[in-house]
């Protein structure tokens, strides 16, 4: 108490160590990163988006098969064919073979993919034969199957089918006509299995085999694979899907991306003059939003100059950029509008802030949330918009595919084989649902009112 | 403050989970039960469906129900020209002549004729009758036919009465109505004289553009002519008793009809549908409602699994690749043409593209189905054994390069029509040249008016065209490119196709003139005028209980004129 010196006023060293109750500070995107991070929905979302984009970027460099390539041998084959082939000769015509042993229905040769060649006898009494395939075998209420051809005489006793053989079990039946040429219920029947073959030209063609290679008739190749199968051209899925997602991706990311921006642009500018400009412009927003948008599609691809035959991407892109953003102007006005009348707003014009200043430092960042959320919702309706269109036949021309394409071809064979909708449709519903849970999630993320939560 | 706002998150977080829970379950229940009722509901529908048998066949009433392709525009015969409209015509409507169950040509409302190098003359039969009991004239087939001639009327179908005199005259206003070489010598002598010889007219008038009108009645219609049911006047087999337009019609068995003992066994024919949906017309016949639809190859192997007996048929038409041989398209250089022709193989798009059991492979202009001399033409005349030569085509494709005198291709245009084959066969053709030759086709997709009216315009490379017969000659096919048909949409013009035409148009000995069609069929090939692709064909399904149903190839599409219900017998 007594003995103070001057050195006991000495100030303390800065580094004394005193008990902090702290936590990191974070910004603004660190805390929504944060709470996205949390948010298991949304990640796994932002990894399917992420997914899909290298799918578009990088795939085709892995699989590079040129989506317009028709593989004749493989029609509308769902995934996980057998693909093993048995090499044969070229096609020749065939006129029935004379003294072929045996009687009735029979078989001239192997029946393979290539052709079945049946020869019979005439039936008891027939004045022609009628032939037909079936997938089943004849009951007893003689359904006999699709009719294949017909001779309304008995000069012709052999019937080549040709018509799009698959390796299976055919049920062939010939059928005798009376004299008026109408079926009778006389007929021969034969049961056949087909065998999968292709011709050394084909293959050579496919790039199956090269020249130099010591293939013979007779052995087996392999046919190309389809890791998703084929569509009703024997045209690879998976490279289709890889090139519609081209399509599919640059309308539903670049068309919700250019109409946001002019969104916000016109609706903050709105909001913040107010008064009667405010009016006006919003006035003419109600007026675009009253356009209709098919219409003004065809109106665009018109003007665009696009023939037919060319695809219309660019003109639905403008359709949709040029129709679509009132929506976000005006939230982004409303936003603007209750932003603007803020305490902190008027401290700040007190404090002699320019309007550019608190347009950067508080307006817009608190209607980034709302943008940000509005964009992530509008990328799935953008796809949505390009599947409809492009459904209808408005979008890309053929050969370019698009999902939406895709599935208006694949919806015609969706009972015989539907992998061919199935793909695309599972493509087009991941992606919306991706982009609507991330979107779901980047709402919460970045709604400021949420920060400091947790 | 701040730890009574973290607190309650667990408990909140555990709520939460709750209820995620208790909503799964839900979910999963609601889902179950259904499931469960969908299948109750699927089961007493099997059961009904088992028990009742739809509308299709009312053994009551003996009638049937149908579907109908497409709403008729009218119900003017002379101005008819779209397939629905046939249909309903050749029901309710009679020419001179007509065709019997087998499609042979049999007498109408003429009882006999004569066809002589001049003209002709048809002896009207007495008791052919119009649905108010007036005898049917030869006045009625003379005002008719003036009718389609006159410029004011617009006929499409005008050229095929182009035989008679001066009916071409007349049809380009050169010339007064009056002059047709047409008269009624009496009421029931029709006298014909020919501006060329014609043997085959007596397959014309078979046609609907030569069915009778009434002057009379007619007149009273003020215009309205085939609008309505009750705006026509009927002398066929059945009679239309109701319209709704846009929904349904109903054609009654005509009890005025000369021949109601071998036509026209039905009391009532229903057309309650009016669709072009071949799933929905599927559906409806599954379901009992209508008693006959043609099939797709997707939908065949649901017809065999539902052991259907599945029917067949030509429809008569051809469909092929028609090149625009204007000057100012590459497609007018044969070696262009030749090349493309090289390349493609009309046996692999049907049989693996299109896949249809009913169709033929394309190999000439001229169908199977016709018939020549004595047998069918295809036999007589065998057309042109083709095989694809990928290499030679090539070689073709780098002439006509040099003869065009362009360093590469520029994209040609490939206009089609908007039907499911026809956008398939587009899509197929696009990538064959694309892969051979190394051309690019630009797909332009059309509905059918469209498709026309670019065709008549020229504008297109190379359109997927087709052509169905009007009357069962060959000359229905044969005319279609001689350097004054309209139809011609390619402009195709060469002096021995005109030559050949002229000859097949007036030659009367039936050997010379099928040999000019044997040449033609031969220039058509040679000259790559158009490159077959198919001949069409139905597969199709009728209820078993109707009998005698006929699709055809010439006429209407659909034929119930001789059907008749089987009384069942158990």
């Amino acid at each position: 108490m007594s003995d103070l010196t001057a050195a006991s006023f000495a100030p303390l060293s800065d580094q004394q160590p005193s008990q902090v109750i702290a936590r990191p500070s974070l910004s603004y995107w660190q805390d929504a990163w944060s709470r996205l991070q949390a948010n298991r929905r949304a990640l796994v979302s932002l990894y399917i988006v992420i997914g899909l984009l290298l799918f578009t970027v990088f795939g085709p460099v892995v699989w590079p098969v040129d989506p317009a390539m028709q593989d004749i041998d493989q029609i509308s084959q769902p995934p996980g064919t057998d693909r093993t082939a048995t090499l044969v000769a070229d096609y020749e015509p065939w006129f029935g073979t004379s003294g072929l042993p045996g009687t009735g229905l029979r078989l001239a040769e192997k029946a393979t993919s290539q052709a079945v060649r049946l020869q019979w006898d005439a039936v008891d009494g027939a004045s022609g034969h009628r032939v037909y395939r079936n997938l089943f075998p004849i009951g007893p209420e003689l359904s006999y199957g699709i009719p294949m051809a017909e001779f309304l005489n008995n000069d012709t006793l052999y019937f080549e089918d040709r018509l799009d053989l698959q390796p299976g079990r055919f049920y062939y039946v010939v059928v005798a006509l009376d004299e008026r040429g109408l079926i009778t219920d006389r007929y021969q029947s034969i049961s056949v299995d087909v065998e999968r073959v292709t011709t050394r030209t084909e293959a050579l063609e496919r790039g199956l085999i090269t020249e130099s290679n010591a293939v013979q008739i007779g052995d087996k190749i392999t046919l190309a694979w389809h890791p998703l199968g084929t569509d009703y051209l024997g045209r690879d899925l998976l490279a289709r899907l890889m090139a519609g997602a081209r399509v599919s991706l640059f309308i539903g990311i670049g068309a919700p991306f250019l109409f946001v921006l002019f969104g916000v642009v016109y609706g903050s500018a709105a909001g913040f003059m107010g008064g009667r400009i405010d009016q006006l412009m919003m006035r003419f927003a109600d007026f675009v939003v009253a356009l209709p948008f098919l219409l003004f599609m065809i109106l665009f691809k018109i003007a665009f100059g696009i023939g037919p035959g060319e695809s219309g991407v660019f003109p639905m892109l403008v359709a949709l950029v040029v129709l679509l953003w009132p929506a976000t102007a005006r939230l982004v006005r409303g936003q603007i509008l209750q932003i603007r009348e803020q305490g902190y707003i008027s401290a700040s014009e007190l404090l002699g802030a320019s309007t550019p200043y608190l347009i950067m430092r508080h307006m817009i960042p608190n209607t980034l949330g709302v943008v940000l959320v509005t964009v992530t919702f509008a990328i799935p309706s953008a796809i949505f918009t390009e599947a409809f269109l492009s459904f209808i036949g408005m979008g890309v021309a053929p050969p370019t595919p698009s999902w939406g394409s895709m599935s208006n071809e694949g919806i015609k064979t969706m009972l015989t084989t539907p992998h061919e909708l199935f793909f695309p449709a599972l493509f087009i519903s991941l992606t919306v649902l991706a982009f609507n849970l991330l979107g779901d999630g980047l709402r919460d993320a970045l709604d400021a009112r949420m920060r400091n939560v947790e | 403050m701040s730890e009574s706002r973290f607190n309650p998150v667990p408990s909140d977080d555990k709520f939460v989970r709750l209820a995620g829970g208790q909503l799964a379950k839900f979910a999963l229940n609601a889902m179950a039960g259904l499931a469960l009722v969908i299948y109750l509901l699927s089961v007493l529908a099997g059961e009904a469906g088992s028990t009742t048998s739809g509308n299709a066949i009312d053994f009551e009433n003996n009638a049937i129900t149908i579907a109908l392709r497409e709403e008729p525009p009218q119900l003017d015969a002379n101005r008819a020209t779209d397939a629905s409209s046939n249909v309903v015509l050749a029901h309710v409507m009679e020419g001179l002549l007509g065709y019997d169950i087998d499609a042979q040509l049999v007498p109408g409302v003429a009882e006999r004729y004569e066809i002589r190098e001049d003209g002709a003359t048809f002896w009207l039969r007495e008791d052919a009758l119009w649905s108010d009991g007036v005898p049917v004239t030869a006045r009625d087939f003379v005002f008719s036919w003036k009718r389609v001639l006159d410029p004011e009327t617009a006929s499409q179908y005008a050229f095929i009465l182009y035989p008679i005199k001066n009916a071409e005259a007349i049809n380009r206003g050169e010339m007064p109505v009056a002059t047709l070489g047409v008269r009624a010598a009496s009421d029931r002598i029709l006298e014909v004289d020919f501006e060329r010889p014609t043997p085959y007219f007596d397959k014309l008038v078979a046609y609907l553009t030569y069915f009778p009108v009434r002057e009379d009645f007619y007149n009273s219609t003020n215009g309205r002519y085939g609008a309505d049911a009750d705006m026509l006047l009927y002398n066929g087999a059945y009679v239309m008793t109701d319209w709704v337009h846009g929904s349904t019609m109903r054609w009654v068995k005509n009890d005025k009809y000369w021949n109601r003992e071998n036509k026209g066994f039905l009391d009532e024919i229903r057309t309650a549908y009016i669709t072009q949906d071949i799933n929905a017309k599927l559906n409806l016949f599954k379901d009992g409602q209508i008693v006959d639809t043609h099939l797709l190859s997707p939908m065949l192997p649901t017809a065999m699994e539902q052991r259907w007996q599945i029917d067949r048929s030509m429809d008569g038409s051809v469909f092929y690749l028609e090149f625009n041989h204007r000057d100012d398209r590459i497609t007018r250089n044969k070696n262009f043409r030749r090349a493309l022709q090289l390349a493609q193989d009309p046996n692999e798009l049907v049989y693996k593209v299109l896949k249809e059991p009913s169709y033929l492979p394309g190999v000439s202009l001229f169908p199977a189905w016709l018939s020549g001399v004595s047998e069918s033409f295809q036999k007589e005349y065998p057309p042109v054994q083709h095989q694809i030569n990928v290499e030679k085509a090539r070689e073709h494709l780098e002439l006509a390069r040099q003869e065009l005198g362009i360093e590469e291709f520029p994209p040609l245009m490939m206009l089609a029509g908007d039907t499911p084959i026809g956008l398939l066969s587009a899509e197929y053709y696009q990538q064959l040249f694309r892969k051979h030759l190394g051309l690019e086709f630009r797909i332009d997709v059309q509905i059918f008016k469209q498709r026309l009216e670019k065709m008549r315009q020229g504008d297109f490379d190379v359109v997927l065209s087709g052509w169905g017969p009007d009357y069962n000659d060959v000359l229905t096919y044969g005319d279609l490119f001689s350097s004054w048909n309209l139809q011609n949409r390619g402009r195709y013009s060469s002096q021995d196709m005109d030559a050949l035409i002229r000859i097949a148009q007036s030659e009367l000995d039936p050997q010379k003139r099928m040999d000019a069609f044997g040449e033609i069929q031969h220039l058509l090939y040679e000259d790559v005028v158009i490159l077959p692709m198919y001949e069409r064909g139905f597969s199709f399904v009728v209820d078993p209980r109707l009998k005698d149903f006929r699709r055809r190839s010439v006429g209407p599409e659909v034929d119930y004129n001789y059907a008749y219900i089987e009384q069942s017998s158990d």
